[in-house]
């Protein structure tokens, strides 16, 4: 690994995210920060120059901005973007279109508590570097979504939560890196009378939640909401964990809920899919469907051999379409799910599982 | 950020307090912006960009206050809000960028930081839609989770009305642990509770409403009145359960005051009232949940051990960042490399004297003149890394000029100009404090009332220029103003009253002399006293600054037109082009830029004029200045060579001629400064080594023509020159 370092360029029009983020990488021998940029001008042109293997890319800047610069890279230059991006309403906005334009991934820049979370970002962001990497040209095929399948929308205007009915299954799904658009492709697929509910642990940062949950409800027939604590287990529902919380579910006289927690993290993660996992596993026995999708690291990948244990179906996304297998691949490594499934067909097999009145085991 | 080594930490540090400030300016200049171009939805969009800058970079340096303020600030600048802002935007732009930099010293100084509400109230000003009138009534938002909900609809199937009850718990409550008990025996004696908040049997310190959901049959007055527990409630609301969608019309909702007058009851106007999605914060949710189900105490992230940075590779950096001092240190020692090529200049010559024939002589030269024109590219490149356009100064006025203007009620625009002129680094610095002094004085006391100009048939609008150029190796900063000018009389008066001179001596004075009165400490011409300025002190000051800076400030005031103050600095203090010249045997030296030109005469045609020494030169008379007689004891008159040299220096707009006995070249000096202890008089502004270690002083030439030129010898000039 020592040979060839993988060569960064930090475009950022902040001096001090420049210098921060060029001392964060520098900790690591088998990346080399081989430039930085002021501006999307600036970087495009030192992409040009350095030739990179991987960008770290601010999205607001003077003269051109990130998405810009994005949308330049698209079309020639195919090298992997990390989004550092902030926390606020519009940040969050325009990541998440950076992410559909074939951004690699992103993390959040460092936030109010800062020993903690430059650590913990300074972690995040090399191995997200060291993952964008070695992919070394981004996977666009099945992860990019079409602009015109991101249309509004037009639901039915829905029943109040206690005629709507419960769900055939609870559907868990742990998902990290390369998440957000392959969510969106699954979940769009889905129809509003989709009859299982849908609980989703996507590693992700506070303050980008739920934006990214208004996002997927506007682009989906399914209800998306960030989940609260005490919302109910509907069918047609997703409910999408918030960042830095974990959730559980739990049966209730009146109805099945979830319970969000400020627990330790698990794995470094919090939300932990592990946790959902679990949860599920224990409370919904065989009716559970864990889904373990594109990311990296292991989170979730012993948490889903619970739901096979249980008798539920433990399904890994395939490595073909994932961004990045790592989740997935130590799932199947562990030998903790019943099923290897390519993002393509997902969505038919969730509505075929939950299509089904009383799940069948896969023991 | 235990993240990073010290020294890094420091580092980024400085870093920050650095780009902060940049920031700062440029959300000052930005905030100006929009006052001129208020719909200009680009303006907006760069403030907001420099707010999330300043956000970010102060989150990750862990400077909380100021990121969460700037936090609250990018969400507030929408462009919607923009639109419907207006004026307040300014406002909020401007005072956000004050309250920033109060922060930013604080933590400078490691200081508590000041509190910035009156900026988190404009902003929620800006951002809140205008609430229907406070009338000393509960107002509180029921927010039921779904579970909760499902529970209410269970429980409304019984046909009872339901109500949402709210009720605050007065905060001297003597009983405050049994407060929350006792309001449910009193809703439980009405009906059925269907869903309480907060869970449990003690009410939380936190908490200070208990909200319910109420299943009753008992009318919404009884209802009122048995849940004015004495002694614990304090006010009270109660409304038909909203189920969320619903619209609030038809709601009947009933608030009190405070249980000694409930007001009657009050329907609220109906506005669509959307349903609070969910919007809450985060441990609201929390605690928002029935008792059982599980809740466990957050606990702090785990810190995970700093790792040992192993290696480090270097980045290139476009801009590098490098401390004043270490830039100084090379230019000191490119002044030593300066002497040391005249003390090679002067053995070779000295070489050539002793040997004139030694064919080596010719290969020193010619590596003497490779070297020497190196030097002179190393010196200028060094000095360039030192200079910095004045623009640097120059965009911190408009908004001072914006704040002095509208708080004394004028009208004023400020025009700018030179702003590439380049001036070294540390005389730009020390010109800050002056000039603005200057620009604040000129606003305050120069621009008259808009009333007051148009009655003057001038524009209601004051302008205020400020100009820099070159001028031989010194820079001009020139502010003029097109206001009421200096009232020559009144600063005379003013003078006499402070006792800072005489009748006698008032008359004596000519214009520039009382004009150069303000300079004096202890003087202030202003009629009214101001915040801004007219203490008094100051002027003196701006005139202090600049001869530790080896310039001068001179005044140029028409009555009713307007006035106009010339800075003149050197462009640099450490290298200088000079002329050498003797007299009386002394080596004195004068920066080569002021001088025009070097004209020989003999005493014959040295005339004098009103007892001024003068010399025609073509069809200019030059007054003379004899810098013998800076020497206390007279020259021996005869000793009068028969051949003059006269050194003509400009001086503002004037020209002058130094008298000298014999010139002795031209010299790149370096400028030793002299200690103030040393020099007791201003004449001199410095001293320089030759190669052969020769001193040479340095003339202040400005200061050497106010105390020579301008008045006739003898006793009386001392004093005027020691007034001046």
């Amino acid at each position: 690994m020592r040979v060839n370092p993988i060569r960064v360029l930090v475009i950022d029009d902040s001096a001090l995210m420049r210098k921060m983020i060029t001392q964060m990488l520098q900790r690591d021998a088998s990346i080399e920060v081989v430039g930085t940029a002021m501006d999307g001008t600036f970087g495009l042109k030192k992409i040009e120059e350095l030739r990179p293997d991987v960008v770290t890319l601010d999205l607001e800047m003077p003269e051109m901005d990130g998405l810009e610069v994005l949308r330049h890279i698209a079309k020639h230059n195919a090298v992997p973007v990390i989004v550092v991006s902030s926390h606020s309403t519009h940040g969050a906005m325009k990541t998440f279109q950076a992410l559909q334009w074939g951004a690699f991934d992103f993390v959040a820049k460092p936030q109010q508590n800062a020993a903690l979370t430059i650590e913990s970002i300074a972690e995040e962001l090399i191995a997200k570097i060291k993952v964008a990497g070695v992919s070394r040209k981004p996977k666009v095929a099945v992860t990019t979504v079409d602009a015109e399948r991101i249309q509004p929308v037009r639901k039915p205007t829905r029943p109040a939560t206690n005629t709507r009915t419960s769900p055939s299954r609870v559907v868990a799904i742990g998902i990290s890196t390369g998440g957000p658009n392959a969510l969106l492709y699954l979940l769009s697929q889905l129809p509003a009378d989709f009859p299982g509910t849908i609980l989703v642990v996507q590693h992700m940062p506070e303050g980008f939640t739920q934006m990214f949950s208004n996002r997927l409800d506007s682009a989906c027939a399914i209800e998306v909401k960030e989940a609260q604590s005490g919302d109910l287990l509907l069918a047609g529902r997703a409910l999408i964990c918030p960042g830095n919380r974990h959730m559980r579910v739990r049966h209730m006289p009146m109805g099945d809920v979830v319970v969000l927690s400020d627990d330790d993290r698990v794995n470094g993660h919090r939300p932990s899919a592990d946790v959902l996992f679990y949860s599920v596993a224990k409370e919904f026995r065989a009716k559970a469907l864990g889904l373990i999708m594109t990311g990296m690291g292991e989170d979730g990948a012993d948490g889903i051999g619970a739901i096979k244990e249980a008798g539920g179906l433990a399904v890994a996304q395939d490595e073909a379409s994932s961004v990045v297998f790592g989740m997935p691949k130590v799932a199947i490594e562990r030998g903790n799910v019943n099923r290897v499934v390519s993002l393509d067909a997902l969505a038919n097999l969730l509505q075929a599982q939950c299509a089904v009145q009383r799940a069948s085991s896969f023991d | 950020m235990a993240f990073f080594s010290d020294e890094r930490t420091t580092e980024l540090r400085d870093l920050f307090f650095e780009s902060a400030q940049e920031l700062l300016q440029a959300l000052n200049d930005e905030g100006l912006e929009l006052e001129r171009r208020p719909h200009d939805p680009g303006i907006v969009r760069n403030i907001r960009r420099t707010v999330h800058t300043l956000k970010g970079d102060s989150a990750a340096c862990g400077f909380r206050e100021l990121s969460e303020l700037a936090h609250e600030m990018e969400e507030a600048l929408t462009p919607d809000i923009a639109e419907k802002a207006d004026g307040n935007l300014v406002e909020l732009v401007l005072h956000a960028a004050d309250s920033f930099d109060c922060l930013l010293t604080a933590y400078r100084g490691k200081a508590a930081p000041p509190r910035t509400d009156h900026v988190r109230d404009m902003i929620r000003r800006l951002t809140e839609p205008a609430k229907p009138q406070d009338d000393g009534g509960l107002q509180v938002e029921f927010a039921w989770n779904e579970y909760e909900q499902l529970l209410i609809e269970q429980g409304a199937s019984t046909g009872a009305p339901i109500y949402n009850v709210a009720v605050e718990v007065d905060a001297q409550c003597p009983m405050r642990m049994a407060a929350l008990q006792l309001l449910k025996n009193a809703f439980q004696a009405m009906g059925t509770i269907l869903a309480v908040r907060p869970e449990g049997e003690m009410l939380p310190d936190s908490v200070a409403v208990i909200r319910a959901v109420l299943a009753s049959f008992q009318p919404m007055e009884t209802i009122e009145k048995k849940i004015q527990v004495p002694s614990i409630t304090r006010r009270t609301l109660l409304e038909n359960y909203l189920r969320p969608g619903q619209s609030r019309d038809g709601i009947v909702s009933r608030a009190t005051s405070s249980i000694a007058s409930p007001s009657p009851a009050i329907a609220l106007p109906a506005p669509s009232v959307e349903t609070s999605t969910a919007e809450t914060a985060k441990p609201v949710g929390d605690h928002s949940l029935p008792a059982f189900l599980p809740q466990e105490d957050s606990a702090p992230d785990a810190g995970e051990e700093t790792r040992v940075a192993t290696s480090f590779s270097t980045a290139p950096e476009n801009l590098l960042r490098v401390d004043a001092e270490r830039i100084d240190t090379v230019l000191n020692l490119v002044g030593e490399l300066i002497i040391g090529k005249s003390m090679l200049n002067q053995t070779l010559s000295d070489f050539g004297k002793l040997n004139p024939k030694d064919p080596m002589r010719g290969k020193f030269a010619d590596a003497m003149a490779f070297q020497a024109q190196v030097l002179n590219e190393l010196q200028r490149a060094v000095m360039k890394i030192r200079m910095v356009p004045v623009e640097q100064l120059f965009r911190r006025f408009p908004r001072i000029v914006r704040d002095v203007a509208r708080a004394n009620g004028k009208q004023c625009e400020l025009i700018l100009e030179g702003q590439n002129t380049d001036l070294d680094k540390s005389i730009l610095d020390a010109l800050a404090e002056p000039l603005m002094h200057l620009v604040r004085n000129a606003v305050d006391h120069g621009i008259e009332l808009p009333a007051e100009r148009v009655a003057a048939g001038k524009n209601a609008m004051g302008t205020l220029k400020l100009n820099a150029y070159y001028q031989g190796n010194q820079v001009v900063i020139e502010l003029s103003d097109d206001g009421n000018g200096i009232d020559r009389e009144r600063v005379v008066a003013k003078a006499i009253a402070a006792n800072l001179l005489s009748d006698k001596e008032a008359e004596k004075l000519t214009e520039s002399e009382a004009l150069n009165l303000i300079f004096r400490p202890g003087l202030s011409t202003a009629s009214q006293v101001t915040e801004i300025s007219g203490r008094g002190m100051g002027m003196d000051i701006v005139e202090s600054v600049l001869r530790r800076l080896k310039g001068n400030i001179s005044i140029q005031t028409e009555r009713g037109r307007g006035t106009t103050f010339q800075l003149r600095v050197p462009l640099t203090l450490a290298i200088m082009q000079a002329l050498l010249f003797r007299v009386a045997n002394r080596l004195y030296a004068v920066p080569l830029g002021s001088v025009v030109e070097i004209a020989r005469t003999t005493p014959q045609r040295i005339h004098t004029v009103d007892r001024h020494e003068v010399l025609q030169l073509r069809d200019q008379i030059i007054t003379l200045v004899r810098l013998d007689q800076l020497e206390d004891k007279k020259p021996p008159a005869a000793a009068c060579p028969n051949k003059l040299f006269v050194v003509v220096v400009n001086l503002g707009e004037r020209r002058f001629g130094l008298v000298v006995d014999k010139l002795e070249g031209e010299e790149e000096l370096v400028i030793k400064a002299l200690e103030d202890q040393l020099v007791a008089t201003d004449l001199v502004s410095g001293a320089s080594i030759l190669g052969d270690g020769t001193v040479v002083l340095i003339l202040n030439v400005a200061a050497v023509v106010e105390r020579l030129g301008r008045s006739v010898s003898g006793g009386g000039s001392r004093k005027l020159g020691a007034l001046a």
